[in-house]
């Protein structure tokens, strides 16, 4: 990690190793047809600002931070002018789609939530943060974190179980 | 559906080598860095670009020769003539598609990867610890008739079959 910080490529290539699939999952999650693109632009940014890290145990959360931000932005920015889920609306999803003609398709299900939503989801159920952890990453209140996850988490339970 | 399958299912961003050789080189900005596509498929274009003993001299006219001196997995040990004479040593990492050297005099990366059906993108950095921006410059015109002759050497190798 310090040799990447002072610029060596070969332990740059073998960071990227480390960071590259769990920055790929992340941003496929939340940017879904966008996730290449937020994944490039937040590897350039961990990359570019990697020499800045003061400590370098905190890379995983000061990284999970830049991708986090970049997937949540890239996946808003295709979002603007589509219709979405509402947080209310989301209770519905499930009904909506207990069709058993449909095959399960976790990127059909995530695709009806808002980005910020499958951020959260992201961050509890796939990186394992806490409410506040989570809450802190995002820069909302942990009263959001709860209410939001949980009507994810329902709206995923009735697609799976249907 | 259990976790490990939803796990396995997880929509995932897709990283191929040019993007991270881009991230690489945003953290180098004295790096000349280039991009192409050729008009060859994948496997051709790495037959001369990923050649590094054979392939790299006929594209670019400052390497004379190089030489593997050690190999130990991905990891490479190399030599090659020195911009005066002299000899370079370098350390290197190198799989399908993707190859970084370093030297105590500069650095440098190669990485392709397949775009559509017979196309591929190649991208390439070179830089030295010294010169800094004047040799972002001057790498930076060279390569681009490195790349413009390893394209032409590409095409033609897949014209002819492969």
């Amino acid at each position: 990690m310090l040799a990447a910080q002072r610029g060596d490529v070969l332990a740059m290539s073998l960071l990227l190793d480390r960071l590259a699939p769990w920055v790929a999952r992340i941003c496929g999650g939340i940017a879904l047809e966008q996730a290449d693109d937020a994944a490039q632009e937040a590897l350039v940014q961990v990359f570019r600002d990697l020499r800045t890290l003061r400590e370098p145990a905190a890379l995983r959360g000061w990284a999970r931070r830049i991708t986090v931000r970049e997937a949540v932005r890239h996946a808003q920015r295709a979002r603007s002018g589509a219709a979405h889920a509402s947080d209310e609306a989301i209770e519905d999803i499930g009904s909506e789609l207990r069709d058993p003609a449909l095959a399960p398709d976790l990127r059909a299900v995530l695709a009806l939530l808002a980005p910020e939503q499958r951020a959260i989801l992201v961050l509890r159920d796939l990186e394992g943060l806490s409410e506040e952890e989570a809450a802190e990453q995002l820069g909302v209140a942990k009263g959001t974190v709860k209410s939001r996850l949980s009507r994810a988490r329902e709206a995923f339970a009735k697609r799976w179980d249907s | 559906m259990s976790a490990p399958q939803q796990l396995a299912r997880w929509p995932s961003a897709r990283i191929d080598e040019v993007a991270r050789l881009r991230a690489i080189a945003a953290a180098r900005p004295h790096l000349a860095y280039l991009e192409r596509t050729i008009d060859a498929p994948l496997e051709v274009v790495w037959s001369i670009f990923g050649d590094l003993e054979n392939g790299v001299p006929r594209f670019d006219h400052y390497v004379r020769w190089i030489r593997i001196t050690e190999r130990d997995g991905e990891r490479l040990k190399l030599e090659s003539n020195g911009p005066f004479g002299g000899r370079m040593r370098f350390d290197a990492i190198y799989r399908p598609g993707w190859c970084v050297m370093r030297s105590w005099q500069g650095e440098v990366g190669m990485a392709a990867s397949a775009r559509g059906p017979g196309q591929t993108r190649v991208a390439h950095f070179e830089g030295s610890r010294f010169l800094g921006a004047v040799g972002r410059w001057k790498f930076g015109r060279s390569m681009q008739g490195e790349l413009a002759t390893l394209a032409r050497l590409c095409e033609e190798k897949s014209r002819a079959g492969g």
